[in-house]
């Protein structure tokens, strides 16, 4: 515990960590994480600048509280929603800037994008959409180097005492040999063991296979983490286990706002993929399903989010959708309809 | 051990088991007082509609391992050891829907109940009424169940009595069950018969 795994002799086959321990191994379990992705820009060292990722960090949030006005949050993700909401309640005036046209744009399409959209601002969140900060300026005298100011993009500058940034994660792999091969994370075979033979991977750190896109993917959630994590252990207790791929998962609550998404949920326009859409904008009620080839491959729900698993199951075992595919969309589907 | 086993086909949507439900896990346990309790309670057994319009008492497996307990992320689903139930701790539950994401029959739901802290919405789902059986009785949908589509009995038990059923309608020299006024089910003896003809041969 406290230490920090710094480098992997895979001749000798022993961990070293920062504070000289050297950990021998049969088989290793790289489970480094991921670190907050850094926004390029000066000031961004400032006091009052904050990734949301540690519980330091959150600490280091509250202890600033009571001197702030303003808030300014970079990022329109999940991350970034809960330190605007969690602010928000706080009382505290905040600004969310989205560098894309609505919010959650890695989570949700169009459609329940604006649905979030309004149901945020309706609660008092100030949204700048296109807009990034390029640089953050500290204060004078004694709130010197102290945030104070920011300067975006489009030339505008924004007063702020507190700054949030959830730009999304980056996985930990700078203390890996070469031997280990990563694309956009350590990439893992169905066993989760990474190119070095007895090394595996898994969690945030590990990119396996996508289901609903078939491709290699790294889907940096925590129940893909749980999942991998079990599934490596009973490879690596000696039982092969296969791991049949991860599939990108969300759900959030704003306010009043249920919204769990699954999967591919802004297809690229083409004929591979049948889009289906239905929902009561006035109820806050939205559905969307993707289908490639007639099989499930995501969802999007707003409102009613209790049938998301069932979906999910479907997308995961990729079968058929039997039967009009009204079905699916109507608020009142149920698993008694999957098993006919 | 004894479970909740679903017999579907025989379920006829009549919903009594969602009203004994919600009864049993109310403050009063008394359908009419219940009514007047706030929060309400809710039943925890979820007949849906099927394809062609039959009901389907849709309830928690307590799956093991259980997707809902893997997923949730401060703990709050755990396993009674002693009933083989998959239960919330509500105090520690947080509502972030999680298990909605992880539970493959969508049999979780979320409210408030009057056994979590006071406002709070936490996740809700059935509990095989570990209270009940506790107290020696059996769980309450089961109970109430008048078609015999919910009984409380050993799965192996069950699965047995099943497989018996299946393969006593293809036996040779059984007698091929008579429903009286029934004329799809004569057809179906008739063609068993001349099936068995056949095989025999």
């Amino acid at each position: 515990m406290g230490e920090t795994a710094e480098a992997i002799d895979l001749e000798h086959r022993v961990v070293t960590t920062d504070r000289g321990g050297s950990f021998p191994f049969d088989r290793l379990l790289v489970a480094s994480g991921s670190d907050p992705r850094a926004v390029e820009g000066e000031g961004m060292g400032l006091d009052g600048v904050f990734f949301m990722r540690t519980e330091a960090h959150v600490r280091g949030m509250l202890e600033r509280l009571p001197e702030v006005k303003h808030a300014l949050v970079l990022g329109g993700g999940l991350v970034g929603f809960k330190a605007a909401y969690g602010l928000l309640h706080r009382g505290i005036s905040v600004t969310m800037l989205i560098r894309s046209g609505y919010p959650l744009a890695m989570q949700v399409d169009a459609g329940a994008g604006d649905l979030i959209r309004q149901e945020l601002e309706r609660k008092g969140l100030l949204l700048r959409l296109g807009a990034e900060v390029s640089a953050f300026e500290g204060g004078n005298g004694d709130r010197a180097g102290r945030v104070a100011r920011a300067h975006l993009s489009d030339g505008t500058t924004l007063d702020c005492d507190l700054a949030v940034i959830g730009k999304g994660v980056v996985p930990t792999m700078g203390f890996l040999p070469p031997e280990i091969v990563t694309h956009a994370g350590v990439s893992v075979d169905e066993h989760l063991e990474t190119s070095v033979p007895g090394i595996y991977a898994a969690g945030d750190v590990a990119e396996s296979v996508d289901v609903s896109r078939q491709k290699r993917w790294v889907n940096a959630v925590w129940p893909v983490a749980v999942e991998q994590g079990r599934v490596a252990g009973m490879n690596m207790a000696g039982r092969p286990v296969k791991y049949p791929g991860s599939l990108s998962r969300n759900v959030i609550r704003i306010y009043d706002l249920d919204v769990l998404t699954a999967g591919i949920v802004n297809p690229d326009e083409t004929d591979e993929y049948d889009v289906y859409v239905a929902g009561d904008p006035r109820r806050n009620r939205y559905r969307k399903l993707v289908l490639r080839d007639g099989v499930l491959v995501g969802a999007v729900l707003v409102g009613g989010v209790e049938q998301g698993g069932v979906l999910m199951a479907l997308i995961n075992n990729q079968r058929r959708l039997d039967g009009p595919i009204d079905a699916y969309l109507d608020p009142s589907f149920n698993f008694g309809q999957v098993i006919a | 051990m004894k479970k909740v086993v679903v017999h579907p086909e025989r379920c006829v949507g009549c919903m009594q088991c969602m009203l004994a439900c919600a009864t049993t896990h109310s403050q009063s346990k008394s359908l009419l007082s219940a009514l007047q309790e706030k929060p309400r309670p809710t039943s925890r057994v979820h007949v849906g509609v099927g394809l062609y319009m039959e009901g389907f008492p849709n309830r928690c497996r307590h799956c093991d391992p259980a997707p809902c307990m893997l997923a949730c992320l401060p703990g709050a689903i755990f396993r009674d050891p002693v009933t083989d139930t998959v239960l919330v701790d509500y105090d520690r539950c947080i509502n972030c829907a999680s298990c909605a994401m992880a539970c493959p029959y969508g049999v979780i739901r979320y409210h408030e109940d009057y056994l979590a802290p006071p406002g709070k919405t936490v996740a809700i789902k059935c509990d095989n009424c570990v209270e009940r059986q506790a107290h020696g009785m059996i769980p309450a949908c089961v109970e109430i169940c008048q078609v015999g589509a919910l009984t409380f009995e050993d799965p192996a038990v069950a699965l047995k009595r099943k497989t018996d059923e299946v393969a006593r309608t293809v036996s040779v020299g059984a007698e091929a069950r008579e429903v009286p006024g029934s004329d799809t089910f004569s057809l179906l003896n008739a063609l068993k018969r001349e099936q068995k003809a056949v095989n025999i041969r």
